[in-house]
């Protein structure tokens, strides 16, 4: 096991240094695409030079920028979760509010988290609240429908098992159905993180002021290719760390199967 | 030598009465019987086994008693309380262990007194307490995934005690257990069941488990409409030995008595 992790490893650095070599020694030429593609080391230096975002009273550090985005899918994602949860209990409770409510779900799910972004900006304007809202409308309905699927696949040895324990209703939903399915609701979270990431990033570049897809739009108003690149090299590595964050989280915090023994 | 003492106290012991219980579906418009009307007493403290083919319906008849589906007719009582529902005076062990994986086997035996309010360091005292009983003081802290199956069944016996069961509905509990660690498991059972004298009601399709380990055994025919074929006791004195020719002889007899009942419809 720690061997094939060693062998991932080493393979993956290995092709990474080898773009990496051969972008820098293009961007020692003096041709076209140096200048349009500069190579890491000239724009990733930017950011120790003491870079700065905006016009002058607006300026911001690129790490407010990191942070910005970050924070936004973070609240988003994690609202998201605890209203799909809930409302997902809701639903496999009562049936006639399922019946009520899982036409529109279904309805609402594909409205891909980009979709929403207009509909934020008229509502919300240019804010913090605007870009949690994409996040949120654009995982909420697919989770909460998953959370169903997750709670009528809970094992009903495990209900019974409760019941036999003397677990109130409120109880074995608390105690024993919750913990079946957080896993797997935290699975598909994990899925959709992607398309929210985007849609946070699209959001920024669209009509948000900062945050990192603000960055690369800078760029572009400016005609910086370093500035451009530097926002795009920094959306794979944040969106890389959020990605493992949470399949850490995955692994340690909710590890146990939703579904079997 | 002196006499042991006749009985021991069963002041709390439940007795289940199974008065009449028969179960039926109904599909494409068809009745079908499983398990025709079965009468049974299982006295308080008593180790009583359901021993019958498989489909038979004896996990039926103990889901039944269990509270945990209802009769087509008859009823259950237990303590002279008719069951409508699951009990926690009632517990249950299944044939895989259904502990909850993401609680450790502590967590899992103090399920119940935690359901009920019990103070956490309290629980985890009676928790510890049980797991000590069925040998796994060391283990406590482990999850389900990190135990053996002899182990899983452990922690759920534990648990059941620990919630305070005073029936104990086992439906093959052993059956998945290979064969060392079901006689450790069969061993475990029977000196808790004579320090504790809960009443006992054992399904399991091995008559030799059914010999050794009850005070009476519960034949039932194969289904559908399996119905009670003889209860047989089995007078051997306790403790018994594991491996005396004396099984074989109680289980020839259980087979024949099985056969002959069954040769008569």
């Amino acid at each position: 096991m720690r061997d094939r992790w060693k062998e991932k490893f080493l393979y993956g650095a290995a092709s990474i240094l080898v773009v990496w070599g051969t972008w820098e020694l293009v961007g020692q030429t003096e041709w076209m695409i140096a200048k349009v593609f500069p190579p890491p080391s000239q724009f990733i230096s930017s950011i120790s030079s003491g870079f700065k975002l905006g016009l002058a009273s607006q300026t911001t550090d690129i790490h407010t920028a990191i942070l910005a985005s970050v924070w936004r899918v973070t609240v988003g994602l994690a609202l998201g979760f605890v209203a799909a949860v809930a409302l997902g209990c809701g639903i496999a409770v009562s049936g006639r509010f399922r019946l009520c409510v899982m036409p529109l779900l279904s309805l609402l799910a594909p409205v891909a988290p980009v979709a929403w972004i207009p509909l934020a900006l008229v509502v919300f304007g240019i804010g913090n609240s605007a870009a949690i809202f994409i996040v949120f409308m654009g995982v909420f309905f697919t989770l909460t429908i998953g959370c169903v699927e997750a709670i009528g696949q809970v094992p009903t040895r495990r209900l019974e098992v409760a019941a036999l324990s003397g677990a109130t209703p409120w109880q074995t939903w608390w105690l024993v159905v919750v913990p079946s399915i957080l896993p797997a609701v935290f699975s598909n979270l994990r899925l959709n993180f992607v398309a929210a990431w985007m849609a946070v990033l699209a959001g920024e570049m669209t009509g948000l002021r900062d945050g990192l897809g603000a960055v690369v739009m800078n760029g572009r108003n400016l005609f910086d290719s370093r500035m451009i690149l530097l926002g795009m090299f920094l959306i794979g590595v944040t969106g890389f760390a959020c990605d493992l964050i949470l399949r850490v989280i995955q692994k340690k915090v909710l590890w146990w199967p939703s579904n079997r023994e | 030598m002196m006499p042991e003492p006749a009985v021991a106290p069963m002041t709390s012991a439940l007795d289940v009465r199974i008065c009449g219980v028969s179960q039926s579906w109904v599909r494409d418009g068809a009745q079908h019987e499983v398990l025709s009307p079965v009468d049974l007493h299982v006295r308080g403290g008593e180790f009583v086994s359901l021993v019958g083919p498989s489909g038979c319906g004896k996990s039926t008849l103990l889901r039944i008693v269990a509270g945990l589906q209802p009769p087509t007719g008859g009823e259950v009582l237990i303590g002279g309380d008719r069951v409508s529902g699951p009990r926690s005076d009632v517990g249950m062990v299944f044939q895989e262990a259904s502990l909850y994986p993401w609680l450790t086997a502590t967590g899992n035996v103090a399920f119940g007194p935690r359901l009920r309010g019990v103070p956490a360091s309290q629980r985890r005292d009676i928790a510890h307490h049980w797991l000590d009983r069925v040998g796994l003081s060391h283990s406590s802290r482990l999850y389900p995934y990190q135990l053996s199956g002899g182990m899983k069944q452990r922690v759920a016996i534990a648990r059941a005690f620990a919630n305070g069961a005073q029936v104990l509905l086992m439906d093959e509990p052993f059956a998945a257990l290979d064969y060392a660690a079901r006689q450790t498991m069969q061993e475990l059972l029977t000196e808790l069941w004579a320090e504790f004298r809960k009443t006992v009601l054992f399904v399991t399709h091995h008559l030799d488990e059914a010999v050794l380990l009850s005070d009476r055994v519960a034949l039932l025919s194969a289904g559908p409409s399996a119905r009670l074929v003889a209860v047989a006791s089995i007078d051997a004195p306790r403790p018994r030995a594991v491996d005396g020719d004396w099984i074989d002889s109680e289980t020839r007899h259980l087979r024949q008595l099985s056969r002959g009942q069954e040769r008569e419809d």
